[in-house]
């Protein structure tokens, strides 16, 4: 939790633009326009406003509305700004599916392009040299590594991103869920099932 | 509040927030304020945010790209240059009229303040 002042200890003077960000607040206070409690909350939901909850609602929709599946398969960008995603950076989003015969891994084999509008910040592994090479050499072997056992029939397509086009795997819909709303079964859906490196489990 | 998500989508491409891989670039604890603070703002006095985005567009096209000056601070400075603008083009607290600043993001531009050092 951040406290509720903004007042800092400060080893060197403050900038002048530092200044003028403070004198505005101040002022902007004492027009009871803003509050620093407010700000604070503001600035410590965006900090933490960062995680795999957009994709997840996105896949839990999927499962859900067979449409908007076909929607989100054809369409990445669209479908997910029909729920309110995307916007700077999330520009051709491509969504693939997993099957009883495909399964989707996705990495960065350059550096750590991700979905980050639908998933939040990439874990460490993923930003790795070790995952970004083995999962396009060994791909079965890499996700044997993070407990995902695929059947010999199952093809694993490895999608390479990069700034221009990401990609978020929609996992298959578990057995068992079909009482589940779409609240329920979003909240199955888990960070590591969209990168394709976990299967969502009841 | 305004989440996140919709504050990207306001800002839209031209004006969007300086990311490093999807986090948010605070070089300095202002820079957060100064987000949040605009956040706040805008809902407190319903000031639509494709007004505000016009401003910072305006604010960002005016600074440039300073030398010796970090992209989060030259965006962050003209978020202040656009606020102040938005103040000042609804004659709010003081600006516009009798303000501490002129009027729009150019005026406040040429005459910001730069960082020392």
């Amino acid at each position: 939790m951040s406290a509720g002042h903004g007042h800092h200890h400060h080893e060197r003077p403050a900038s002048a633009v530092e200044l003028r960000a403070r004198a505005l607040e101040a002022l902007l206070a004492e027009r009871g326009l803003v509050s620093t409690d407010a700000i604070d909350a503001v600035v410590e939901l965006y900090e933490n406003d960062i995680g795999p909850q957009n994709g997840a609602a996105v896949v839990g929709r999927a499962w859900v509305d067979d449409a908007y599946r076909e929607r989100l398969l054809a369409d990445g960008n669209s479908a997910i700004a029909e729920l309110g995603f995307g916007g700077a950076e999330a520009d051709n989003l491509v969504a693939v599916a997993n099957t009883p015969t495909v399964h989707n891994l996705i990495v960065c084999t350059l550096c750590s392009c991700y979905p980050w509008p639908l998933l939040g910040l990439p874990p460490t592994w993923y930003k790795s040299p070790p995952y970004r090479a083995r999962a396009v050499s060994e791909p079965r072997a890499v996700l044997r590594e993070f407990g995902v056992e695929l059947g010999a029939e199952v093809e694993i397509r490895v999608w390479d991103s990069s700034a221009e086009v990401r990609y978020l795997v929609v996992p298959m819909r578990p057995e068992g869920t079909e009482g589940m709303s779409e609240t329920e079964l979003a909240a199955l859906v888990t960070r590591d099932c969209m990168v394709g490196t976990a299967l969502p489990r009841l | 509040m305004t989440g996140l998500a919709g504050v990207d989508r306001a800002l839209g491409d031209e004006a969007a927030l300086p990311r490093d891989n999807g986090e948010l670039v605070f070089e300095e604890p202002w820079q957060g304020r100064a987000l949040g603070m605009g956040v706040v703002l805008l809902e407190r006095i319903g000031a639509p945010w494709p007004e505000f985005r016009r401003h910072l567009a305006a604010a960002i096209a005016a600074r440039g790209e300073p030398a010796g000056e970090s992209p989060a601070t030259t965006y962050y400075t003209a978020w202040l240059d656009a606020l102040e603008a938005l103040l000042a083009g609804r004659d709010v607290a003081g600006y516009g009229t009798a303000g501490t600043t002129t009027s729009g993001p150019s005026a406040s531009g040429s005459s910001a303040v730069s960082k020392s050092g």
